[in-house]
């Protein structure tokens, strides 16, 4: 089975609906990732705020934050770090888990767009 | 006349700010322990006097009252219980964590909801697990003013639903990680409240309309969470002893009337009161009196006013204020000493001078339109309702980001959108709304008592810190927020005190907190002196006199500006008695 992790920044939610402004982005990441794993996928999430021993166990995560926190958060898939500094939209974690995708299944609006400098996606 | 009888070994005295409620707790602790039970008394009042009252330095746990056997108190400071809590999360993973990782851990629990939800989880230890203090054969909780009170009551109820309907795994607990692991702890926590074999709720009230009315507020939301065994006590009961004293009469007959006219479900309530005793009742001395006031030295009758220069009236101060043509004026200080009343005065009169005003609220236990009756030019009255500002924000953020997610996406956020961080957030945008209008006219807001206030500015400070680092679409209001309220010539902070220990005390804990928020009171303002007020009555002289320190130590040391507003014969209410106080 697949395993799919995700390190969040210290957040108050994964929504982030107690922050500031609302990102729809973090609300609809929060729904793919139940769908992913409806697809068989083990998922865990994990928040600086509120498991940072997730993150201390971890060298390679701690390694990307010393390089700077706005790696966060990281996307992991069996172990590799995938994604950084970013929520992907359900189309590219289908890809990246190789899950084929109906059309019925696609959200309405990309989540976050790919490939924006830094992004370090694709 | 007594103090309030309790068979019950949790006992909660709930009323508005500035009741007494303290005193009564203590004076009724005092008299439990002095029978021979073993009694311990607790804050929860973010602006505690506790340790005023009973005169020595108290912490989070219980701590021997010398001069009284068996009578122990604690403070829960939820500020302190929040930095604790910070500390257990945090510290373990210095030296682990890159430096900035710790900083983003310790910005993520500096916010309000976490002073929140760290107080009320060891308000739950005390109340909800019985080993906490099986030692006591009586728990003594001087519950924090009012709304704030209500808050924490209300929250384990909102809380056990919240905690119950949550379905995914990404449900916002906010920073309170081993919530789930708290449910038993809090489920009986709300148990205990309303289990009339287990707790008393004494609701404090002074005989007047205002507190009366705060008083059935509170006794119908008790009944709403179920509680059933609440007392009424009515604290500082005037008689005058002998008539024809203006001052004298009009206090007395205020009280009468205060006291016929209350709903007949507060009239039906147990109840005792306690008479006006002029010597203040800090210290133990004080609150033994406080349990047999027939005790009391007597006042001599031939006991006048003393005679001492006096700070002049709020007019002054206004005529200077109202030359700026706008800004925000801001009353400030302990619930109870009149923020709502002195606010209307200013925004009445600086109305009548052509200015046009908005008079706002943010205070949970709002009567600001009962307290400007009639209609004024140029004068508008709007109030921060939580409920209110909870439904349109929620309803702004499903509009903003609805079309943006699917069915799934929708029902998270909306999930997350029930959290009782949600309020907090709401209420503080609107907050910052509010400021913005003094761009263009004046705008008095009567802050929520000192507690809440300083949260309110806490999370100013904590959202100045988040806006800054994020740039998502923030409301310019929001962003302008603590430079405005630090700019001296657009915001005038008034602190508002009564003559007496403990207000002028904890308002000097406030301007401190204030300067370390960057704010400078422009003035203190020093209500209902009955030294001012011109009464012969040989009590009330007493009392009077009583007041001198206090008004020197506001206007020698604590204030740059002050103003000393007398007690009024004809009361502050409506147009024509809020002008006496701007005169």
């Amino acid at each position: 089975m697949k395993t799919l992790e995700v390190f969040d920044p210290a957040m108050c939610c994964s929504t982030g609906v107690c922050g500031v402004d609302v990102d729809p982005a973090l609300a609809q990441f929060a729904a793919d990732l139940k769908w992913v794993e409806e697809k068989g996928v083990k998922v865990s999430r994990h928040n600086l705020g509120q498991e940072p021993q997730a993150f201390a166990a971890n060298p390679a995560i701690v390694k990307e934050m010393e390089a700077g926190m706005e790696r966060l958060p990281l996307i992991v898939i069996d172990g590799h770090i995938v994604v950084t500094g970013m929520y992907p939209s359900r189309q590219q974690l289908a890809q990246k888990l190789g899950i084929s995708l109906t059309v019925t299944e696609m959200p309405p609006v990309k989540a976050a767009s790919c490939c924006t400098p830094k992004s370090g996606c694709c | 006349m007594s103090l309030p009888e309790l068979k019950t070994r949790h006992a909660f005295f709930t009323g508005k700010g500035g009741v007494g409620k303290t005193s009564l707790s203590c004076a009724t602790g005092l008299a439990l322990a002095e029978a021979g039970k073993r009694v311990l008394i607790v804050s929860t009042d973010p602006a505690s006097n506790l340790d005023e009252v009973l005169g020595m330095a108290l912490s989070q746990s219980p701590t021997a009252i010398p001069g009284a056997n068996n009578l122990f108190a604690l403070n829960i400071d939820p500020v302190a219980a929040a930095h604790d809590y910070r500390e257990r999360m945090v510290a373990p993973y210095r030296g682990i964590l890159p430096t900035a990782a710790i900083q983003s851990m310790e910005e993520q629990f500096s916010g309000a909801c976490t002073v929140e939800i760290a107080a009320f989880d060891e308000f739950s230890k005390l109340l909800g697990d019985p080993a906490a203090t099986q030692d006591f054969d009586h728990v003594i909780f001087d519950t924090a003013p009012t709304g704030h009170t209500l808050r924490l009551l209300t929250l384990p109820s909102a809380w056990d639903e919240f905690i119950a309907s949550s379905t995914g795994g990404a449900s916002c607990l906010g920073p309170l990680a081993g919530l789930e692991k708290q449910k038993a702890l809090y489920a009986a926590t709300v148990k205990r409240l309303a289990d009339p074999d287990e707790t008393t709720v004494i609701l404090v009230s002074r005989p007047d309309v205002s507190a009366l009315r705060e008083a059935e507020r509170t006794r119908a939301e008790l009944a709403g969470l179920g509680v059933r065994n609440i007392q009424l006590a009515i604290n500082g009961l005037f008689k005058a002893a002998t008539p024809g004293d203006i001052i004298a009469d009009a206090m007395t007959n205020r009280a009468i009337e205060a006291l016929a006219t209350m709903p007949t479900t507060l009239a039906e309530l147990p109840g005792t009161s306690i008479p006006f005793l002029p010597r203040g009742t800090v210290g133990l001395d004080a609150l033994r009196v406080m349990a047999r006031p027939e005790t009391a030295t007597k006042s001599s009758a031939n006991m006048t006013a003393a005679n001492i220069a006096l700070p002049s009236g709020l007019r002054v101060m206004i005529d200077d204020i109202a030359k700026a043509k706008h800004g925000v004026i801001m009353t400030m200080g302990k619930g109870g000493v009149g923020k709502t009343t002195i606010a209307a005065a200013i925004a009445i009169a600086l109305a009548e001078r052509g200015n046009k005003v908005v008079l706002s609220t943010t205070d949970p236990a709002a009567h600001v339109s009962a307290a400007v009756a009639e209609g004024i030019k140029g004068l508008s009255v709007t109030r921060i309702d939580p409920t209110l500002e909870v439904r349109q924000y929620t309803e702004e953020i499903l509009r903003k980001t609805g079309d943006k997610l699917d069915a799934a996406g929708r029902a998270v956020l909306e999930e997350d959108l029930r959290s009782p961080c949600t309020e907090e957030i709401a209420v503080f945008r609107a907050f910052a709304r509010t400021v913005d209008q003094g761009n263009d006219g004046f705008v008095v807001l009567d802050t929520a008592p000192t507690g809440h206030t300083i949260l309110l500015l806490d999370a100013a400070e904590a959202y100045h810190r988040e806006v800054m680092r994020t740039q998502g679409d923030m409301p310019e209001s929001v962003r302008q927020l603590l430079p405005r309220l630090r700019d001296k010539a657009f915001t005038s902070v008034l602190i508002v005190v009564l003559p007496e220990a403990t207000p002028v005390h904890e308002a000097e804990r406030l301007q401190q907190d204030l300067a370390r928020a960057g704010i400078e009171p422009y003035g203190w303002v020093i209500n209902q002196s009955l030294l001012a007020s011109g009464t012969h009555d040989p009590l009330l002289c007493e009392r009077g006199n009583y007041e001198v320190p206090f008004i020197r130590r506001v206007v020698d040391t604590l204030a740059t500006r002050s103003a000393l507003i007398p007690w009024f014969a004809v009361p502050p209410v409506g147009s024509g008695g809020l002008a006496q106080i701007a005169g």
